[in-house]
């Protein structure tokens, strides 16, 4: 068995059976291993950097690493930018780039770039394999770092000579991990857990701050189930969008800049606020040393370093949401929020959106909400980055579906390979992609990725002809400067549509759209939806 | 404020590579850090001295221990640990000055290594402060180079 034979094996023993990648010279051995595995299938994508927006939306459906392979040089540095994505969203993945030759490293010859330099600071962590009989150990510990304690993509770069050559030792993938440099803690402190509860005893305006880390660590039902068992009210950030369906009692929006004023004066008239896997950056709290000051704060995350970063808690919890709202929930919590909840409501209905929007074309605020009603309870539905990003976190009407978008490092581009990803990792859901016509260019090669592999993936593209959110900033900031953003009405996404096989919506009214997402939604083809919307309409 | 970590790391390529990388993207100071074998083999111990602020300085620490490659991150108190640098010094001298700057070395307890006809090569090894005192000492004689170790520390206990 070769090194390369020893990686599929490897992966076969992790239960991998998609791949999302582009082979070269210096992946060729492990395609060759590939080539004689009917257990996993690789779905070839049209850039790096899609196999690793398409294995993030696979991990994120399957809550388990995906894997996602490219060659050395360029086809490895095209990926740099979904690692970076991926590990700014905590998402768990394998990542494997082909290397030149051992022999020839550092001598730049043909496709060799540094991968693990390049990567540093992009990678939970990496590897150069440099000993053939180390796969096995190296890609467990590999899957075994990217799916524990703050999730993360995970770099194996291997040169193409040690894939081919011959193990000496038998494969064996059962040995256990040991690395003494990580030790992931899942397990609340006691000392810290009885401070949490008696806090959380004390409150008269309690109010929990879910972020992405709640759907990470695949807590969103134990978060439920304490917020109705002790009646404590929610709000979120936007990756946290998911822990609460929308019309839940206990639910008041989402937090942030870009989210509801009553959810950001729900944190200001709270007196504890209870934040769970969040990292509480700029756009979700603008100045948290001031919201420190006001309010008593438990922040509880699985990462130590995310606590302190942004916000100085009162009372630190290290733990993983599971296990630290487990017991929570046998905990001895008496809490009387009624009329918390009361005044809650009462600012909810009274926080007015100031915003207005044009009466022309599509009014991508009833855009975003009749998409979300009339998609199927538990649908996926992948936003992507810009002012799409922004209405659509803002007023998706979550039920029990999942709403997949990239939150930390806002890559544009990443919802239709994304999309991809989620469709593949479970065909039954439903899957739509919302994506601006900015976005939508960066990644439109993956059109035949989907006509190809016959996803029937549904992309809706808002389009106002526009980079719209920076459109939006020269506006506000530099006194209407329009300065490179117009994208004009180009391509022609009929013509598009046609040359993909794929079925094509239109709408330019809000008296059209209904019918026309309903055609969308119904038709059982990959489509693209395109809605009109006034270049005016702005986020805030 | 001074941080001073003590770091056991594995003794791997890359790793070095790794917590500079870690420093200069979360824009980190690094007054120095130095690096050496331990009785393991495979082990190598890091010294890095930082400055910053208290949340900034607790960050490192987390940082550092969020490594994989990192085995153990020990903060070291300046009061209850021994902290140590080694310095060689190249100072020019005149048959005026030839007794004071003698005179300094010794009291300073440090060591002369090498006599040329206008210069000297003076080595120090004791705790930070008192070999940036020592330099400045030597200041005024004229001094032609400095090679100085980073800082290696030891807790007591």
């Amino acid at each position: 068995m070769n090194g390369a034979e020893a990686m599929v094996k490897c992966l076969e023993a992790e239960g991998i059976t998609k791949i999302f990648g582009i082979p070269g010279v210096a992946i060729a051995p492990f395609y060759e291993a590939l080539y004689n595995t009917d257990k996993i299938e690789h779905i070839l994508v049209r850039q790096e950097q899609a196999a690793g927006h398409a294995a993030s939306g696979y991990a994120r459906i399957t809550r388990k690493p995906a894997v996602c392979v490219t060659s050395s040089g360029p086809g490895a540095t095209n990926l740099i930018t979904a690692l970076a994505t991926a590990y700014a969203d905590s998402i768990p993945m394998v990542a494997i780039t082909g290397q030149v030759k051992s022999s020839l490293l550092g001598r730049d010859v043909f496709q060799e770039a540094d991968m693990r330099g390049a990567t540093a600071s992009f990678v939970k962590h990496s590897y150069l394999v440099k000993n053939a009989d180390e796969i096995p150990t190296i890609m467990k510990e590999a899957f075994y770092i990217a799916s524990t304690g703050r999730k993360g993509p995970v770099l194996i770069d291997i040169p193409c000579d040690v894939q081919l050559t011959e193990l000496r030792k038998s494969f064996d993938y059962s040995k256990e991990i040991n690395m003494r440099g990580y030790k992931p803690s899942i397990k609340g402190n006691s000392q810290q857990m009885a401070k949490v509860i008696k806090a959380i005893n004390n409150a008269k305006r309690p109010l929990i701050c879910a972020g992405g880390g709640v759907i990470l660590g695949n807590g969103e039902k134990i978060v439920r189930e304490f917020c109705e068992k002790f009646n404590i009210p929610l709000v979120h950030t936007m990756m946290g969008i998911g822990v609460l369906p929308k019309k839940h009692p206990l639910y008041f929006g989402m937090l942030g800049n870009n989210g509801k004023p009553y959810a950001n004066r729900a944190v200001n008239n709270s007196d504890l606020l209870i934040v769970v896997g969040a990292r509480i950056a700029d756009r979700a709290v603008a100045r948290p040393e001031h919201l420190e000051k006001q309010v008593n704060i438990i922040h509880i995350d699985i990462d130590t370093a995310e606590i302190g970063k942004n916000l100085g808690p009162t009372i630190p919890l290290v733990g993983d949401v599971k296990d630290v709202f487990a017991s929570l929930l046998e905990a001895d919590i008496k809490v009387d929020t009624a009329a918390w909840i009361e005044k809650l409501k009462e600012i909810k209905t009274t926080t007015v959106d100031s915003r207005v929007f044009s009466e022309k074309m599509v009014n991508p605020i009833e855009l975003v909400q009749t998409l979300s009603e009339k998609m199927d309870d538990d649908a996926v539905y992948v936003a992507d980055v810009g002012q799409n990003q922004l209405w659509s976190a803002d007023n998706y009407i979550m039920k029990e579906g999942r709403f997949l978008t990239t939150g930390g490092m806002g890559t544009m581009g990443y919802s239709i390979p994304a999309g991809v990803g989620a469709k593949v990792a479970d065909p039954t859901k439903q899957v739509v992609v919302v994506c601006g016509d900015g976005s939508f260019q960066m990644s439109m090669f993956e059109l035949a990725t989907i006509a190809v592999n016959k996803i029937p993936l549904k992309i809706l593209v808002v389009r106002n002809q526009f980079l719209g959110l920076v459109r939006e900033h020269q506006a506000k900031t530099y006194e209407h400067h329009y300065s490179g953003v117009q994208l004009y009405d180009f391509p022609r996404y009929d013509k598009l549509s046609e040359a993909y096989d794929m079925d094509y919506f239109y709408a330019d009214s809000n008296e059209t759209l209904g019918a026309e997402l309903d055609r969308f939604l119904a038709c059982t083809n990959a489509a693209i939806m395109v809605c009109d919307v006034d270049y005016n309409n702005y986020t805030q | 404020m001074k941080g001073i970590f003590s770091v056991l790391v594995e003794n791997r390529d890359g790793v070095l590579s790794g917590i500079s990388a870690l420093f200069a993207r979360r824009g980190y100071n690094i007054e120095s850090l130095t690096v050496g074998e331990t009785e393991k083999r495979d082990v190598s111990s890091m010294t890095i001295v930082s400055t910053g602020d208290a949340r900034t300085i607790d960050q490192i620490e987390k940082q550092l221990n969020k490594k994989v490659d990192v085995i153990k991150v020990r903060r070291l108190d300046e009061n209850k640990s021994i902290a140590m640098e080694m310095l060689l010094i190249k100072v020019s001298y005149s048959a005026t000055n030839r007794a004071a700057l003698i005179e300094t070395c010794s009291v300073m307890g440090a060591k002369i290594m090498h006599v040329a006809p206008k210069n000297m090569i003076i080595e120090l090894h004791s705790d930070p402060d008192t070999v940036g005192e020592f330099i400045e000492l030597v200041r005024s004689f004229g001094i032609l180079e400095v090679q100085k170790t980073g800082t290696i520390a030891m807790n007591k206990n």
